[in-house]
């Protein structure tokens, strides 16, 4: 039994699910379900797509190049039978998934985060030129508690005011 | 219409009958066919209107296994053998599937290039 990736969205294909589609050139495309087997005989190209894995890794929305991926990767050489090597695969597999899955996270909140901040700043800025539109702006200086949360800087104009000047 | 997926002389052969079915009407991979040589290629042993038997080992239509496998392929083809169930060519094109192996066709299975 093996655990397939769909050539279309490149998710895995589990016993029983999907089909296979052998061309005459007895290349085999795998699909996971019948919507990624719909798209290929519509001739869509899956770096076009945007839901698919191809399209991801393509644009940089998701994470490329990593160490955990050197994990999974397929080698044709079948290997002995190792009973102590097999303990520790099967061991070692959900930890490295769990590495994997957190450095993915990582990647997109780190992708993410710019357009949060600019998002505030936006929302910042727009908070101080449209505040009219909520309270008319005397009535905000009247009242302290309605302003934004800026510092203020008293300036006390008496004293300038009463020097005289010299003459 | 099949494709000949060997190189026995015919290219494209029209099916007539499934062996050992009364009534089935459509042939899946495996079934001998009773079929005719609707397209030939010149000077070779086989010769256009002529009635053999071929073996299915190629379908558009699912295959489905038991271990919830579906196989599709892109043509319909067949492999010309003769009353024993030996291959008349010598040699096979295409992907050929295991199935053929239940059915005792082991010499289009040792002459395939692939077999899934």
């Amino acid at each position: 039994m093996r655990l397939e990736k769909c050539w279309f969205c490149s998710s895995t294909i589990y016993p029983g699910h999907g089909i296979q589609f052998v061309r005459n050139d007895a290349k085999i495309f795998r699909f996971c379900r019948s919507k990624c087997h719909k798209n290929f005989k519509m001739k869509r190209n899956p770096r076009k797509v945007k839901w698919t894995k191809a399209y991801r890794r393509l644009h940089g929305k998701d994470m490329t190049q990593d160490s955990t991926f050197e994990f999974e990767r397929k080698r044709n050489r079948p290997q002995r039978y190792d009973r102590i090597n097999t303990e520790k695969v099967l061991q070692a597999i959900p930890k490295i998934s769990k590495v994997k899955a957190t450095r993915e996270k990582d990647h997109i909140t780190k992708r993410l985060s710019v357009g949060r901040v600019n998002r505030r700043t936006e929302d910042r800025r727009e908070l101080e030129q449209s505040i009219s539109l909520v309270k008319a702006p005397s009535v905000l200086k009247e009242d302290a508690t309605l302003t934004l949360p800026k510092q203020k800087v008293t300036v006390s104009y008496a004293q300038t005011e009463n020097t005289p000047m010299e003459e | 219409m099949l494709n000949v997926a060997d190189n026995s002389g015919a290219r494209k052969l029209m099916c007539i009958r499934i062996i050992g079915a009364s009534n089935q009407r459509y042939a899946q991979i495996g079934n001998v066919i009773v079929a005719v040589i609707k397209e030939a290629v010149p000077n070779m042993s086989l010769e256009k209107s002529e009635v053999i038997r071929a073996v299915v080992v190629r379908t558009r239509k699912e295959l489905k296994r038991e271990d919830g496998m579906i196989i599709k392929y892109d043509d319909n083809a067949a492999v010309i053998i003769d009353q024993k169930g030996n291959p008349k060519g010598s040699r096979i094109f295409g992907a050929i599937t295991e199935e053929l192996r239940k059915f005792r066709f082991t010499k289009i299975l040792s002459l395939a290039p692939d077999v899934l």
